[in-house]
């Protein structure tokens, strides 16, 4: 008798779309992110994305916590654009010495927008158990070593962080608090740190790889789902419309001109207005 | 050194799992014993520092270490973890052993000297300069031992440090222990290996459902 076919749920009152339909939007949001070079676009798919995310239920706040290095990393290198692009008018100066322009600033602001926008449709994936996405990549036609591989990947992210947790934590029991070494002293612990954490990680996803292959994974060229997942009349419609705004956000990237806004002289008009 | 408890509740926030002390003093040398999930390794941690009690203290000779860094933690008390791999960063065992030396601020000569002398100790000469990642179970164990004595502390947490030793390595490890008693330094042992812990000679204590149970 076949299996009912399920979507993954992560409460009784709430179903999540098909994976599938969130790889697509995901795509969506990171191609674009990369295509834009403006900041307007890119702000307006950016709180298209995190509705959307809101509407999934990313774990927006848990995902903060464990982002917090990561944010203080794009906010430095946002500032640091602001800073060594230089075009457009002066907007902060020393003796006529121009420090931030309309141009660095710009930038700034569309580096910010980017990298948000890429770990917003990244973090949109974070919502389904590893064995649901593979099952999307499966049924999307990824073969199923790539699958297993963007699956463990993910898996063995945290794990080599862990890695390079427990080392500091063996370090400070041996007397050692690296916030009390001089930077070179840190730098040179950290680096020490680094490469163990690495090679752990890689030894352990290659005995996961022997493992996973004495319980006959590949014995055979095609491999059949105990799972199957099933698009809903829902997923198809956010599959239509994501089709629909695909086209939109083509056109307008081909011609930006179609909105006045993402103009330079836009934004430079606003600055004055401010003065 | 005596590392005292006095009303400690530890609870993962995970599974709810609680560790609870009213009250205890660990001095000389104290083996614990007690079934898988009995809070053993949890209390070790709590007396290391690793784990901060949601309530309650946890004393070093009389003075609340609540406010320490876990580095000024590990300058008197070495812990040996349960997976030696998670505590080995180093990429030969000579220099698992001399590196953290060297950044206290030894010399390098006189680091690498005592380095080799703790692996001539535990028998882990032959492999002073091998590649850190090929060594066995046992081999790692061995070193993890031999790098947290480096440190000379005055007192000594280690969790299962018998797994993966065959007999003479228990041996070693056994004479190894008596030494840093006959030193002074504190003993706190977590095992399943009631065969070693008669032959520590030490106060026993036994876990379960996150209590000492006698």
């Amino acid at each position: 008798m076949p299996r009912k076919k399920q979507s993954p749920k992560i409460s009784s009152t709430h179903t999540l779309p098909d994976p599938r339909v969130v790889f697509v939007f995901a795509l969506y949001f990171s191609t674009f992110a990369v295509i834009f070079r403006t900041p307007l676009p890119m702000t307006i798919l950016l709180i298209i994305a995190v509705d959307y995310s809101i509407a999934i239920r990313v774990p927006f706040k848990k995902l903060w916590g464990r982002l917090k290095r990561l944010w203080q990393i794009v906010l430095a290198v946002s500032i640091l654009q602001s800073v060594f692009v230089q075009s457009g008018e002066t907007l902060i100066g020393i003796g006529g010495l121009p420090i931030v322009t309309l141009g660095g600033l710009l930038t700034g602001l569309t580096v910010l927008l980017r990298l948000a926008l890429l770990i917003t449709s990244a973090s949109m994936l974070s919502v389904y158990p590893p064995r649901t996405l593979i099952q999307g990549m499966l049924q999307l036609g990824v073969p199923q070593e790539i699958a297993y591989m963007v699956s463990i990947g993910l898996r063995f992210i945290p794990q080599m962080g862990q890695a390079l947790r427990d080392s500091i934590i063996a370090l400070q029991l041996r007397g050692i608090e690296p916030r009390e070494l001089k930077l070179i002293g840190r730098i040179r612990l950290y680096s020490y740190l680094l490469m163990p954490a690495v090679a752990s990680t890689l030894q352990n996803a290659r005995e996961l790889s022997m493992s996973l292959e004495m319980r006959g994974f590949r014995a055979y060229n095609k491999r059949s789902s105990y799972r199957r997942l099933s698009l809903k009349t829902g997923d198809i419609f956010l599959l239509g419309a994501i089709g629909l705004f695909t086209i939109f956000t083509a056109i307008f990237a081909i011609n930006p001109s179609i909105i006045p806004f993402v103009e330079l002289e836009f934004w430079g008009w606003i600055f004055r207005k401010g003065d | 050194m005596r590392i005292t408890l006095e009303d400690v509740v530890f609870a993962y926030q995970n599974g709810g799992f609680e560790v609870s002390v009213d009250a205890l003093t660990l001095g000389f040398c104290t083996v614990v014993l007690g079934d898988n999930g009995s809070g053993k390794t949890t209390l070790g941690k709590l007396c290391a520092g690793i784990l901060r009690p949601d309530k309650g203290a946890v004393y070093y000779d009389g003075a609340d270490i609540a406010q320490w860094s876990l580095g000024k933690i590990g300058r008197s008390v070495g812990y040996l973890f349960q997976e030696p791999s998670r505590q080995l960063f180093a990429q030969t065992p000579l220099e698992e052993i001399a590196f953290p030396l060297e950044i206290r601020g030894e010399s390098k000569k006189n680091a690498e000297k005592k380095a080799r002398e703790l692996l001539a100790e535990f028998e882990l000469s032959d492999i002073a300069d091998s590649n850190a990642y090929t060594l066995s179970r046992g081999e790692k164990q061995r070193l993890a031992i031999a790098a947290a004595m480096a440190v000379s502390p005055n007192f000594f947490i280690l969790d299962e440090p018998t797994t993966g030793l065959d007999e003479p390595r228990k041996s070693i490890l056994l004479s190894a222990l008596n030494n840093l008693k006959t030193k002074g330094v504190g003993l706190l042992v977590i095992t399943h290996d009631r065969g070693f812990a008669r032959r520590l000679d030490a106060q026993t204590l036994t876990m379960g459902g996150g209590r000492v149970l006698a």
